[in-house]
């Protein structure tokens, strides 16, 4: 009987680390590569995790098996008793504080560009691309004025406080320009929500009072998934939108278009006449 | 096996097991999952409304009946074709009749405007023959296999239909509409579209309820109905400031289906409603009950009601019918759709002061409820005010505005930049144009008295109002000429 529980668990063990190791190769469930710079450097880091974890696993398991089998076949050795080994206690916790703190060292050069905002990519920092506002349950975005150039950091906080007359607004539909970093300046208007789009690795809180500058690259031209990534309320599921990245050319044609629209007067023929009054009025 | 060996193997790999543990359970998880629950039809089904609720049993009924016949049930939708609603057709050509052991036929169909793989038609749909020995007949669906194109109906026909005859298979578009109404909208705005689903009673401003046939942001004129147009946006776009949010990125063909369900429920509602209207004077407890008093029998009563029915009460309700369609069609028609007759005037300094004049003068009234710095807080928000159709008259149990459907509502802070019915220029145009339909709101638009406002005057106001949020930063740099606050409430008065 012990012989079947040891290969009963030692089974398992192995069904565990195939199934993970053949599991992206299946299509079953893995995360598809990152379509971002710091996207790849944040996959390079789980899979170092995943590295270590997987050969701690596998030695864990083998040991495990090896005292399974060991005890279930020999019935001559008696067991020795013991209190407990020094030097043995000593190196699990050395050798595995030194693996976290290896890690924790190692992915400062990542966090830093991620979330520290003296290490953001000042272009995207000097000219935000939009304000978006998470509510139950959509998202609202407010792009600034084309054309309108931020002088400074004061400049951009007056336009956070302060809408302007020519800022152009949609819902659940971000543009972005592709292959270069652009920041957004996230809000709740309500309670928490999360901003995360999976293909690029980027996710952030939405909290409410606070305004969170949150950046990105797309390196390819296509619509991302976004979604929520905070549990807020019922409808939760409803707030999964959409971010387009696209060429610079495409996206100032997208910010013209939703000019247009915005500034519909609904007579047709004048359309484009009466935007571009309103324009000047703006500056 | 040695105690002590047993328990030091236990304390050493209890990590290993609570790991299989949670495998284990895991998988438990995933069989239930592919198993599936019990799959029990959920009982939805069409409410009656509060008024039809109070009619004498015989009256409420044959209300029942009628709206069964001519709308269905949730599971089982009517498209009656009088009605302007988009309900989806497909025309084809019987061009092989097969027959099965039950006694029902399955045709094989050519479509005249799709392919038959790419068509997807639910148990259920109508289907109209219009050629051949059956024209005229309707059948239900009973199933479609799009992979060889053969429709399956129940219907036993003898002698069976002809290779050649020509059918329509209508409703799939009110069935997709259903399916995607019951996914997304059905919790807040119901089954029956009467704004008051589940998570309805948590929300304010409330849904809306759609059996008055009335919707708040329209691009047509004042008394008309909202065009199809109209609610596709707003469902695309979502109501800013509201819970209604917005359904951007469900495919153009999705949105209208639900838009012409939507159209379809307040089709519905208003039907009830104007059928209900005909019996209410004389048929409902309260009138019955007066009646009585007055030396009538129940009897005698119910009798009259009888030959009420018997006689022409199915004309009346196809003058209701004939009624409430030219009011829908007439909404998506051009002539009922809102056009400056000028394009906007420049949004400059000058017209938002004129605009500003307007707000403020006493022809207008603006400032009664928008207040006059435009924060909402008009004096019309102080008053009790007296419920309309009430007998005797009675007032409303909080200060401030209602709407048609009896919510508290507040008139908009025009400071914070939130347009409920969209920001475009031509938006608030409309709203100022047509008003706000069922709402205090009125309408300032299309007339011609001499202290009327002509549309130059209403772009004014527009650019006025729009530049409300910005009010403060302008006073800054460039300050109005602005009558003193004194002058203006007086003029109001």
């Amino acid at each position: 009987m012990g012989k079947f529980w040891s290969i009963f668990f030692i089974f398992w063990s192995i069904v565990a680390v195939v199934a993970v190791a053949i599991s992206p190769a299946m299509g079953w469930w893995f995360p598809t590569a990152a379509e971002s710079p710091l996207g790849e450097q944040i996959d390079d880091l789980f899979f170092l995790i995943l590295y270590i974890t997987t050969i701690t696993f596998i030695g864990t398991q083998v040991a495990m098996g090896y005292v399974l089998w060991r005890g279930a076949t020999n019935t001559d050795d008696r067991a020795e008793f013991s209190h407990g080994s020094h030097s043995l206690e000593v190196i699990w916790t050395i050798v595995p504080a030194f693996i976290l703190l290896f890690i924790a060292l190692y992915q400062i050069p990542v966090w830093e560009q991620f979330r520290i905002q003296s290490h953001f990519p000042q272009d995207a920092v000097n000219s935000p691309i939009a304000e978006v506002t998470a509510r139950q349950f959509e998202w609202r975005i407010r792009y600034p004025a084309p054309g309108r150039v931020f002088k400074g950091k004061s400049d951009i906080e007056r336009w956070l406080k302060q809408p302007e007359p020519g800022d152009l607004y949609t819902v659940n539909d971000l543009h972005v320009p592709s292959n270069k970093p652009v920041l957004i300046h996230l809000r709740s208007g309500d309670v928490q929500h999360s901003f995360f789009i999976p293909d690029l690795r980027v996710k952030q809180d939405a909290v409410p009072g606070m305004v969170i500058p949150v950046w990105f690259e797309a390196s390819r031209s296509k619509a991302y998934e976004w979604v929520c990534a905070e549990l807020c309320g019922w409808g939760h599921y409803k707030m999964k939108a959409r971010v387009v990245a696209e060429s610079d050319e495409d996206f100032k044609n997208y910010l013209h278009e939703l000019e247009l629209e915005q500034f519909d007067d609904g007579v047709p023929e004048l359309a484009d006449s009466s935007a571009a009054g309103e324009e000047e009025v703006s500056e | 096996m040695n105690p002590r060996y047993l328990s030091q193997f236990l304390s050493k790999s209890s990590a290993g097991v609570a790991t299989h543990i949670f495998s284990a359970f895991g998988t438990i998880v995933a069989l239930c999952g592919f198993v599936g629950c019990d799959s029990k039809p959920i009982g939805s089904k069409f409410v009656l409304s509060e008024r039809t609720e109070e009619l004498i049993s015989p009256a409420r009924k044959r209300v029942q009946d009628q709206l069964t016949e001519d709308f269905g049930t949730p599971q089982d939708l009517v498209a009656w074709l009088r009605f302007p609603v988009d309900y989806g057709m497909h025309k084809g050509t019987i061009k092989d009749v097969e027959a099965t052991d039950q006694g029902s036929y399955k045709f094989a169909v050519d479509w005249t405007d799709a392919d038959a793989e790419s068509l997807r038609i639910r148990r259920g749909a109508g289907l109209m023959m219009t050629s051949g020995d059956y024209a005229g007949t309707n059948v239900k669906v009973n199933h479609y296999a799009p992979e060889s194109g053969r429709i399956h109906i129940d219907a036993f026909m003898n002698p069976a239909p002809a290779v050649g005859d020509e059918l329509t298979v209508v409703g799939g578009k009110l069935q997709a509409g259903r399916m995607l109404y019951m996914e997304h909208c059905v919790h807040c705005h119901g089954t029956s579209g009467d704004g008051n689903g589940p998570t309805a009673k948590y929300l304010n401003p409330k849904p809306r309820d759609y059996r008055l046939g009335k919707f708040k942001f329209t691009t047509t004129k004042p008394l008309e109905k909202i065009a199809t147009s109209d609610l596709k946006r707003t469902v695309k776009l979502g109501i800013p400031g509201t819970y209604m949010p917005s359904f951007m990125l469900l495919k153009d063909d999705e949105l209208s289906a639900i838009v012409e369900y939507v159209r379809w429920l307040a089709i519905r509602g208003e039907m009830e409603a104007r059928i209900v209207n005909e019996l209410h004077g004389d048929y409902s407890t309260a009138d019955v009950r007066e009646r009585v008093k007055g030396g009538e029998t129940n009897d005698e009563i119910e009798e009259e009601l009888q030959t009420l029915f018997d006689e022409d009460f199915s004309e009346t309700v196809d003058d209701l019918a004939s009624g409430l369609a030219a009011d829908w069609l007439r909404a998506d028609e051009e002539p009922s759709l809102i056009l400056p007759n000028v394009p906007r005037v420049p949004d400059s300094l000058e017209s938002q002061e004129r605009g500003k004049k307007l707000y403020l003068s006493g022809d207008t009234k603006c400032v009664s409820c928008h207040g006059p710095t435009g924060r909402g807080d008009g004096s019309s928000t102080e008053e009790f005010w007296d419920i309309p159709g009430s007998q005797p008259i009675q007032k409303y149990a909080v200060r401030g505005l209602h709407d048609d459907w009896g919510n508290p509502i507040k008139p908009r802070d025009l400071t914070r930049g939130i347009y409920r019915g969209g920001r475009r220029p031509i938006d608030i145009f409309c709203r100022i144009y047509a008003g706000i339909k069922g709402t205090q709101m009125p309408a300032f638009g299309g007339k011609t008295g001499p202290k009327d406002l002509k549309d130059e005057d209403i772009w004014d106001i527009v650019n006025y109002v729009l530049s409300i949020p910005y009010e403060t930063d302008r006073a800054i740099h460039e300050p109005l000429s602005i009558p003193p606050l004194e002058q203006t409430t007086a003029a109001t008065e």
